[in-house]
């Protein structure tokens, strides 16, 4: 029925132009033939915007297989249709049978929410990167991993994530477009589905490879948002028993021009542990302790990349463990 | 500049060898001829912010060249070469990333051969009988800096980017630069040619220890 009226209000509107055209003086034939293809195409919008769901050859149960195939994941069926479904969508439905007068036992769809589903996957996920980051990044302290991991679970980071498996088109939902907060708990519902069908090595697997990319080319204070950094510097050098830093200028350049540049180096017992550039003097100090903590904590750029050969151990009892 | 901050500002003049040596000794390695290594060589070598890689590495570098007995030529080459940006390997030439050259002691260049008296600079008023004709030292007596300037000049691409190129020269006759400039220096470019003692620069040891082909006899006479 909506895909009926949406040709009807093209036909209508391809008239009424058509009318205003000839009121016009213009030639109305020639008009439509003279647009380029993008100029048509702004009142196709309107039917090309639309939801997946409502347009043609849509099957939703083979659409759910077809999803669950190409992830290359066993999903059971059921569970992953119940994460589809949004408890907005289950409140729309309702009201919309309310409105058109079904009496109340047929108005209670027999759809179960995806909270719960999303609760589930969301500190599966949380607690898996968390020890993955632990793992493989010892010296970060607990603040850092936590930024880290923030990060990854973000609503922005995981609605992209999502919007490229094409979770947006089989989530039932109210609104269109799928707004980003509903996509994150869709997305975390699908994992946590994924949990209870295939047990959490699969969806371990899962997690690391659809979220730790992510990270690929971010730096780590560009996730991790560290106001002082020559505080924390100070603090993590104390920690392992080496002395506080002495700022040298290493080199400079342009002093006297609008754009200088300083490298400013940091000395611990006369040794040097990191150089940094910057556009003042304040500038380069800050960034050269910025590099003396990426280099402590080992989230340099030349570090070895992420290991996605095999999957992680001892995750099974951890899960089990925080599962309940 | 650690050489600046201690005190003479270079290592003498007559020690090109020396002055080479301390110049690659401050580039900091095997990548001498660029001037941040660090910077320029790409993220991979040193973990920086973005923001801060990408100003050291777009930053316009201020190069010292001493141009004391050094033909004018070989000097013009090396300055060209810093100016136009090509030992950077962000180099194109649309980017104006060209540095910034101080060139010291013109007034002391060293042409080879008989080039003091035979090279002949000309130039034309535009009026008529305006034609003039100057050897090479008539000209470095009146302006001890032109030589190297006109070589520079007609070394650079013959492109609109040639007048920008040589505003970023800075010629001195001498040794004395001004202080803003001074402060501006990063690193001093190697002297092109290895410039040879003389002998009052010799010490009597090396003199004597230097092996002779033959000992002429006490009564060996010379004509």
């Amino acid at each position: 029925p909506a895909a009926m009226a949406t040709r009807l209000l093209l036909a209508a509107s391809r008239r009424l132009l058509a009318g205003a055209g000839a009121g016009a003086g213009a030639r109305p034939g020639l008009r439509f033939r003279m647009l380029s293809p993008p100029e048509k195409k702004r009142w196709l919008r309107a039917y090309l915007e639309q939801q997946r769901s409502e347009q043609p050859n849509w099957d939703y149960h083979a659409e759910i297989q077809a999803f669950s195939h190409r992830l290359h994941e066993n999903f059971s069926l059921d569970l992953l249709k119940t994460a589809f479904v949004n408890s907005c969508y289950i409140e729309s439905e309702e009201a919309r049978r309310r409105e058109l007068g079904l009496d109340e036992g047929s108005v209670a769809l027999n759809l179960q929410d995806n909270s719960k589903l999303a609760e589930q996957g969301m500190s599966f996920s949380r607690a898996y990167l968390l020890r993955c980051f632990e793992g493989a990044y010892p010296d970060l302290p607990a603040k850092g991993v936590e930024a880290l991991v923030d990060f990854l679970t973000s609503q922005e980071l995981v609605s992209y994530v999502a919007q490229n498996l094409s979770i947006q088109d089989l989530t039932l939902c109210k609104e269109f477009p799928v707004p980003p907060d509903v996509l994150q708990r869709t997305f975390f519902a699908v994992i946590g589905a994924l949990l209870d069908s295939s047990g959490p090595e699969k969806t371990g697997i899962f997690v690391r490879d659809f979220f730790i990319p992510q990270l690929i080319g971010k730096d780590l204070f560009e996730i991790w948002e560290v106001v002082n950094p020559m505080g924390l510097l100070v603090e993590e050098l104390t920690k392992r028993n080496i002395s506080s830093p002495e700022p040298r200028i290493t080199r400079q350049l342009g002093v006297s021009t609008v754009l200088p540049l300083y490298f400013v180096g940091l000395y611990c017992d006369k040794k040097i542990i990191a150089e940094g550039p910057g556009e003042t003097l304040l500038a380069a100090e800050e960034e050269a302790a910025r590099v003396a903590l990426r280099k402590l904590y080992g989230y340099t750029e030349n570090r070895r990349p992420w290991d996605y050969s095999k999957p992680k151990q001892g995750l099974a009892a951890e899960k089990a463990i925080s599962s309940n | 500049m650690a050489a600046a901050a201690n005190g003479p500002r270079r290592p003498p003049l007559h020690r090109p060898s020396q002055g080479s040596a301390s110049a690659s000794r401050r580039c900091g390695g095997p990548g001498a001829a660029l001037p941040l290594p660090s910077a320029a060589a790409g993220a991979a070598m040193a973990s920086y912010t973005k923001a801060a890689q990408q100003w050291a590495t777009f930053a316009r570098a201020w190069y010292l060249l001493d141009a004391k007995m050094q033909p004018p030529g070989k000097i013009a080459a090396a300055t060209v070469m810093r100016l136009e940006g090509r030992h950077k390997p962000i180099y194109h030439a649309l980017s104006d990333c060209g540095d910034h050259v101080v060139i010291i002691n013109t007034r002391h260049i060293a042409f080879s051969g008989n080039k003091w008296e035979q090279k002949v600079y000309s130039s034309h008023t535009g009026y008529p009988g305006g034609f003039k004709q100057v050897t090479a030292t008539q000209l470095h007596l009146k302006d001890p800096t032109a030589i190297v300037k006109l070589t520079v000049y007609r070394m650079l691409p013959k492109n609109l980017q040639r007048r920008t190129m040589m505003q970023r020269l800075h010629l001195f006759p001498d040794d004395v630069i001004p202080e803003d400039i001074q402060n501006n220096l990063l690193q001093e470019i190697p002297q092109p040619r290895v410039v040879p003692r003389r002998l009052d620069e010799y010490t009597p040891e090396e003199i004597a220890a230097f092996p002779k082909v033959w000992i002429p006899p006490k009564d060996f006479r010379r004509r």
